[in-house]
């Protein structure tokens, strides 16, 4: 390192990062030299709690993962079950799954629209966008009883039918976001400020993308066509008409771009569940001490952020024997790296805020040995091994 | 009353030290309700009558923190910027024409000389270097980068803010803010009496000056879009991110002299000073004035994001100090001719 | 320039804003709030606490006839609703009060006391 180089840290705790992340910054005067993450801050220990409670406990373990991918995580974790267990749930079902994840994805893309307003300083457009995302979460408050982690989908269906005299009302509420988003994208793709900040600034390649694992809007915008909704179809997706976006640009304005345009296709996806929901049962029967019989099974969800993979190994019993979670930003960070390298300080926040992070998905542990500057990974017999020596000390 | 008592009057109380401290509290408010409504929002609330004890509130609280010196901060640069950014607006508005005790219906300022136009730029560019030591002698990694972010700013701002100051001063033939203020009254007049293209000309550039002097005048405040060495999301509190307590409720208290000092000079220079058609105290109209000089501050700062500090450079030397140019000539032109 | 309009249209209207407590928003019914008990149609079963995923709910007294009360800590609860799913005879329900907030832990637990039924006479058999 030169003389003239110093080491900006941002993070864990900083305003332009929503969740605790740590990134060394080597800079020379606004010229960002090198980026180094740290990940892990969030780390709770999800997975091996997971491994001591029955499976009716593990839907509401899971379903915290993340505050705002958490109906994608519960969708993820039911549809592993149900494929181990063999069981088929009914169609009124599947429609609510789909009503309930369209929504939160509108929910979490006008939060992140509104956070990247903040992070450019400007406020105003922030302030509007979270009054207008007021409408999502009470939309959200009817149906399922809270703001945020819904719980709607249970092993075998989901928890709570939504009742047709309220039909009316839930397509005035989606009348209104999108007539909301559409200004939005007016205002985002016009305004001269927001064009300096965005345009241009933070991209990455298709190449790029395509070989650092990036994953979700992240990876549309830089023209990767990957959806699960489309590649490999859940639930009822391959009988609903929509239209997936992906830009070529690669820079900030695209990942706004793909999120908003995402976001109004999303309400077209609910007022079509509500249009053609078939009448009928809304869950199978599934005691919570009953046990589930041996086998393993891997689901992929495409959560707001990006391609989701949980994996299920089930050995008899009425517990997990092992549940493993794959959040899309863990690919994203890694194109932070590229993005950022030769940009300015001054873009740290906006460009950190478009890749959409969610620190509380991704975190698993990671070991950091100073002396020897070594990084690297512990599986699970490893971990024991470790832990039964540390104890023995 | 013996003159020393009034002018002893003058200065300490009334437009002296008491009525700016309390006019720059009601600047404040104006500024964060007037923002606030256009958010969609309601502002300070709780705080006495529609909260506007609220920045009072403000300052107690912080005079009552804790005041934390980093180890490794020098500490005399430390200790006196907060005083010098406190003392130079207030010093400014010393100059400035408000209102006179002795008569009352003159604003003859408490410190007026032929000259005082200088001053006031002077002070204004003296501030700056202040709050570059300021950040500077924090010893932080983020006042550094503010610091630096402040002497870029005045790097590009200061140019076209003295230039398009002078215009006013040039037909007024004196350097002197009361005797601007008395040129722009008079010359309005005449205008009104006896219209002519010269006349609608000079009003269209010095219209154009005070565009300039607006968009300057965000900069040196650093409000949005200028806000860049005070950067939030970016380094967290920018050149003042290591103070706290009585220090950083100077900090603040200057702040809010600044805003003040920018709109007494914005309605000065350009919009006829405190006075106007009716015979009204002066007072009143200068309360009058620079609240509007406020709303469109306010209004200019809650409407843009923040520009990058290299952009703001690129743009003001491209755009900003070329018209600042032309509009001085063109304010020379005009003056030979009228 | 592009958002002067919505600006002033903001500014000309009422704020969003509700000053709580002043002004509160109805609850929607289906709100997942404060628990509400019915003693006389618990039968004691255990079931509430053998499936709270945080095991926030405490049966006091015993299973059966001999379960005197629910403890139930606010500070543990995920308010998931599971409970009053599985419960046979809901007499746990879930009502819509959900200013919930306390000055100590110890005010958080929710304490529900039920008495035991006597216990059952056994019939004379009829000479």
């Amino acid at each position: 390192m030169s003389e003239r180089e110093y080491i900006i840290p941002i993070g864990p705790q900083h305003p332009a990062l929503k969740e605790p992340e740590n990134f060394l910054f080597k800079v020379d005067g606004e010229i960002v030299v090198d980026v180094e993450p740290r990940i892990g801050y969030n780390h709770r220990g999800i997975e091996k709690a997971m491994e001591s409670r029955t499976y009716i406990q593990n839907l509401y373990i899971v379903e915290r993962v993340c505050g705002i991918c958490s109906n994608a995580h519960q969708t993820a974790y039911t549809q592993c079950v149900e494929e181990v267990l063999g069981m088929e749930i009914p169609e009124r079902s599947k429609y609510i799954r789909v009503f309930v994840q369209e929504l939160e994805r509108i929910h979490s893309h006008l939060l992140w629209l509104g956070v990247a307003a903040h992070e450019i300083g400007f406020d105003t457009l922030f302030y509007y966008i979270w009054r207008d995302r007021e409408v999502v979460m009470d939309l959200l408050e009817m149906v399922s009883g809270n703001r945020c982690n819904y719980a709607m989908p249970t092993i075998g269906g989901v928890r709570r039918d939504i009742s047709k005299e309220n039909f009316p009302m839930y397509h005035k509420m989606l009348d209104t976001l999108h007539e909301r988003t559409l200004y939005y994208l007016g205002v985002c793709a016009s305004e001269k400020t927001i064009l300096e900040r965005a345009a241009g600034v933070g991209v990455t390649s298709k190449a790029d993308a395509i070989r650092l694992s990036a994953a979700g809007p992240t990876a549309r915008a830089s023209g990767v066509e990957s959806d699960i909704r489309k590649d490999s179809p859940y639930l009822i997706y391959d009988e609903i008409p929509f239209k997936m976006y992906t830009e070529t640009g690669g820079d900030v304005l695209s990942n706004v771009l793909v999120r908003v345009n995402e976001t109004m296709e999303a309400a077209k996806i609910c007022k079509w569940v509500l249009d053609n929901i078939p009448d009928g049962p809304i869950k199978e029967k599934f005691s919570p001490m009953s046990r589930v019989p041996e086998g393993e099974a891997v689901s992929l969800v495409e959560a707001q952020r990006g391609e989701l993979i949980h994996y299920l190994q089930s050995r008899g019993e009425n517990k997990p024997y092992r549940y493993k979670i794959r959040a899309p930003t863990l690919g994203n960070i890694l194109t932070v790296i590229e993005k950022l390298k030769g940009g300015y300080i001054a873009d740290i926040p906006i460009v950190l805020a478009g890749i959409d992070p969610c620190f509380s998905c991704t975190d698993r542990m990671v070991f950091v040995d100073e002396g020897k500057d070594r990084m690297w990974d512990m599986n699970g017999d490893q971990l024991r091994r470790y832990g039964i020596r540390w104890y023995e000390k | 009353m013996s003159n020393l008592a009034v002018t002893a009057i003058e200065v300490l109380i009334f437009p002296g030290i008491l009525f700016l401290t309390s006019y720059a509290l009601y600047c404040n408010w104006i500024n964060r309700k007037f923002a606030a409504r256009l958010q969609n929002r309601i502002g300070p609330l709780h705080t006495g009558w529609n909260g506007i004890l609220q920045p009072f509130a403000d300052v107690i609280k912080l005079l009552a923190n804790e005041d934390i010196t980093p180890a490794s901060a020098n500490k005399t640069l430390f200790l006196l910027t907060p005083i010098i950014i406190f003392a130079l607006p207030l010093a400014a508005l010393f100059v400035i024409p408000i209102q006179s005790l002795s008569n009352l219906w003159s604003y003859a300022p408490v410190a007026a000389f032929e000259g005082d136009l200088i001053v006031v730029l002077f002070l204004l560019t003296i501030m700056i270097l202040f709050i570059f030591l300021g950040g500077w002698s924090s010893a932080s990694r983020f006042g550094a980068v503010g610091a630096e972010r402040a002497a870029l700013m005045m790097i590009a701002y200061e140019i076209p803010l003295g230039l398009v100051a002078i215009s006013p001063a040039i037909m007024a033939g004196s350097m002197s803010l009361n005797k601007i203020v008395e040129w722009e009254v008079s010359s309005f007049a005449n205008f009104l009496a006896a219209p002519s293209l010269p006349g609608i000309l000079l009003g269209v550039t010095l219209l154009i000056g005070a565009g300039i002097y607006v968009i300057c005048l965000l900069a040196e405040l650093e409000m949005r879009p200028f806000d860049i060495s005070e950067a939030e999301t970016e380094i967290v509190h920018g050149w003042q991110v290591e103070y706290s307590g009585k220090k950083l409720a100077l900090l603040h208290l200057g702040h809010e002299f600044k805003l003040v000092l920018a709109a007494a000079l914005l309605t000065s220079l350009f919009l006829g000073g405190p006075a106007g058609p009716w015979p009204i105290p002066p007072i009143v109209w200068f309360v009058a004035k620079t609240t509007v000089c406020v709303f469109i501050l306010s209004n200019l700062s809650v409407l843009f994001a923040r520009f990058r500090i290299d952009q703001m450079l690129s743009w003001a030397w491209k755009y900003l100090v070329p018209l600042a140019v032309l509009q001085v000539m063109a304010v020379i032109v005009l003056s030979g001719v009228i | 320039m592009a958002m002067e309009r919505e600006l002033i249209k903001n500014a000309l209207s009422k704020p969003c804003t509700l000053i709580y407590p002043f002004e509160k928003l109805p609850p929607p019914e289906g709100l997942r709030g404060r628990h509400t008990y019915d003693a006389d149609k618990c039968i004691g079963c255990g079931l509430c606490a053998r499936v709270c995923p945080s095991f926030a709910i405490t049966l006091v007294g015993g299973l059966g006839p001999k379960c005197e009360g629910l403890n139930v800590d606010l500070g543990k609860c995920l308010f998931c609703q599971q409970c009053e799913e599985v419960c046979p005879t809901k007499a746990l329900v879930m009502s819509t009060d959900y200013e919930l907030a306390v000055l100590d832990k110890e005010s958080a637990i929710l304490i529900f006391e039920r008495t035991p039924p006597p216990p059952k006479q056994p019939k004379k058999k009829d000479e």
